[in-house]
């Protein structure tokens, strides 16, 4: 039995990372139909916005407001640069977020060097649960990506501004002739993805290497969420989050993390034949 | 002042117009008649794509050894150059590098690149152009050619002390675990062979992961179940510092100590602060040895690059490997890549460490080995081993 709640303890872990990773990537795809192929490079950027905070000698903490904070930024900037020329050209957006990501990670690599950088986690204590240890740093993230959960549906279904987001996302010309800045939406929005991304980043960098490739590693898993969800509700990429994290992590806990890898791609592949647009459906057209 | 180089430049232009003329009427031939031309030696190695740290590494020793052949006058009168070509930590890419390095730019020898599979697809271009590859990385044994040279250990001299050692301290049953690439394979199989005979220990577990993966809570947690006391580990670059950081976290190292296969100093700064601490290895080489030729080594070293950077043995057998070019190029006469060959085979080279001697068969190098564990920022020796011979692989 204590065997079995670890299995659920590792797996609801590894589902709610792949969220919080996710939600970011989800918003600006689902939202907006840019698949943000820098999405990884704009986690890479919170960590290490952590990491030079930390080598400054500022708290954790300090860290963990600041990531969200100047992704956000480089992601307004982005936007305002790029992203809003080639909103039509979907194959472009893709070439264009590419290109950024290839700039970002350089551009890391030139200030940073390409080794890994140490971080600290703010606390280091193990809990012990179901009689064997476990990190508390890691509920802290599970909290943390639960909050950034429930916080992106209250602010989607539950404000002013989620109705009028919505509200674009349904028809952009009607709501643009009710006196909604579609402009302002698509900045904020984008803004408010990468900020994710960056938060993200900054929770993470404490449990994994820090170093200029760290970007990829979750990005695969968070595509492959969205496919199998469906990116036309919020809730889409959290359920596909939830199949592909659980069936990888309770595969891997069995079996190996070389036959987790194999079933999570068949799952994929069987469940994007049998709903081509997700589970939860593709939404706008 | 600005029209002087622009006249400079048209000149040189113009140079090397009639050069690659030249070239182009006697390819590769241009290149090697002139008496004091450089001798050029192509270093194919990874300086971007993900193993730019162990790139670094090995240009390190081979900027050292170039400098000092050159200040002490070159070889056979001639200076020596090296080319570096960045691989990209890919194997398509070091082809194409090889090619050009051996056929545009006439080098007697090639070294590098880090990765098996990068350096088991230019084996192929080695063996036809007649152009020996001095590689120096430690490797899974089996690369037997007249024209590949290995610098660095095989898994016989990494495993064969290390193992009985880590059994007779920390005693118990032996996990492994490691990348799923023909490296840790290869290894865990030797592995396997010395636990069994040798030591007559168990193996509680062997396992593999995929590149990329970066939550390893399942893994741990059986490792730690299995009731192992060591963990044998071969998981190189980013994914195997998340592992270390995330089996820290977990406690892990409370119950097993870690033997770390393809261990480089470079790894230690990512762990932060006391972490990382008791890993053991074996290796060719610890800059914190205590011997007169490992300690000038180290300050030449940090002479030229800061007194900051790590050294690992990437560093110093990379230096061997031209050093020993050097060698058998005096040995000979003549320079040339048969003359490489030729020299290299059975030579015997004074190394920071001591006496290295390469094969005259197996083209593989018997060399002083050193047991270590990790300790503050670098590694400390534990025993030194003395010289061990490889069982290169070669049928």
């Amino acid at each position: 039995m204590d065997q079995a709640l670890l299995l659920l303890l590792d797996a609801a872990n590894y589902v709610l990372v792949i969220v919080l990773v996710a939600m970011g990537l989800v918003i600006v795809f689902g939202l907006m139909r840019v698949i943000n192929m820098a999405h990884g490079e704009l986690f890479l950027l919170g960590a290490y916005t952590l990491v030079m905070l930390q080598q400054a000698g500022v708290s954790y903490w300090v860290g963990l407001v600041a990531a969200p904070l100047l992704v956000g930024g480089v992601g307004l900037l982005m936007e305002e640069l790029v992203i809003r020329h080639i909103y039509h050209r979907f194959l472009d957006t893709i070439l264009a977020t590419w290109g950024l990501s290839i700039i970002i990670k350089q551009g890391v690599i030139l200030l940073f060097g390409p080794g890994a950088q140490s971080t600290t986690a703010p606390f280091t204590a193990q809990l012990d649960l179901l009689g064997s240890s476990y990190p508390a740093y890691r509920l802290f993230i599970m909290g943390v990506a639960l909050f950034v959960v429930a916080g992106t549906f209250y602010l989607f279904f539950r404000t002013r501004f989620g109705l009028a987001a919505r509200a674009v996302i349904a028809n952009r010309d009607t709501a643009a002739c009710l006196g909604l800045s579609t402009r302002a939406f698509d900045r904020a929005t984008f803004a408010y993805g990468a900020a994710l991304a960056g938060l993200a980043g900054a929770v993470m960098a404490p449990i994994m290497s820090v170093d200029p490739q760290m970007g990829l590693g979750f990005l695969i898993p968070a595509f492959l969420s969205i496919l199998v969800g469906g990116a036309g509700h919020l809730g889409g990429p959290v359920l596909g989050a939830g199949l592909i994290g659980a069936t990888d992590s309770v595969t891997a806990s069995l079996w190996s993390p070389v036959l987790a890898q194999v079933v999570v791609f068949t799952m994929a592949v069987i469940a994007i034949r049998i709903f081509p647009t997700g589970i939860l459906g593709g939404g706008r057209k | 002042m600005n029209k002087v180089s622009r006249r400079r430049l048209l000149a040189s232009g113009a140079a090397a117009a009639a050069a690659a003329a030249g070239a182009g009427a006697l390819p590769g031939l241009a290149t090697r008649v002139l008496a004091a031309d450089p001798i050029r030696v192509g270093a194919v190695l990874p300086f971007s794509g993900g193993l730019e740290l162990f790139g670094n590494q090995a240009k390190l020793g081979l900027d050292l050894a170039m400098k000092e052949i050159n200040d002490a006058g070159g070889i056979l009168g001639r200076p020596l150059e090296i080319l570096y070509e960045d691989n990209k930590t890919d194997p398509k890419t070091s082809v194409e590098k090889a090619r050009t390095l051996i056929g545009r730019d006439g080098a007697v020898a090639l070294t590098g690149p880090i990765l098996s599979s990068s350096r088991d697809a230019m084996a192929a271009t080695v063996n036809r152009s007649k152009v020996p590859l001095l590689y120096a990385t430690n490797y899974e044994g089996g690369a037997c050619s007249r024209y590949i040279f290995s610098f660095n250990t095989v898994p016989n001299q990494e495993l064969a002390k290390l193992l009985p050692y880590m059994h007779e301290t920390f005693g118990g049953s032996t996990y492994m675990f490691g990348a799923d690439y023909v490296w840790p394979q290869q290894m865990f199989e030797a592995a396997k062979g010395i636990i069994g005979q040798q030591v007559g220990g168990e193996v509680a577990g062997v396992e593999f992961t995929p590149w990329g993966v970066k939550e390893f809570a399942p893994v741990i947690r059986r490792i730690a179940d299995s009731g192992a006391k060591v963990l044998l580990f071969a998981l190189p670059g980013g994914d195997g510092i998340t592992f270390i950081k995330q089996a820290e976290a977990f406690g892990l190292f409370d119950k097993v100590t870690v033997a770390f296969l393809g261990f480089a100093e470079t790894y230690l700064g990512a762990f932060g602060p006391g972490g990382g601490q008791n890993m053991w290895v074996t290796v060719p080489f610890v800059a914190s040895g205590a011997q007169p030729g490992v300690t000038d080594f180290v300050a030449r070293i940090r002479a030229q690059a800061g007194e900051e950077v790590p050294i690992s043995h990437y560093v110093m057998t990379h230096y061997n490997a031209i050093n020993a070019l050097r060698d058998a190029l005096q040995r000979k006469g003549e320079v040339g890549p048969e003359a490489v060959v030729d020299g290299l085979e059975g030579l015997t080279v004074s190394t920071p460490t001591g006496p290295v001697s390469i094969g005259s068969a197996d083209h593989h190098v018997t060399l002083p080995m050193f047991l270590a564990k990790t300790e503050g920022s670098g590694l400390v020796t534990v025993e030194d081993l003395g010289r061990i011979a490889p069982e290169a692989g070669c049928s």
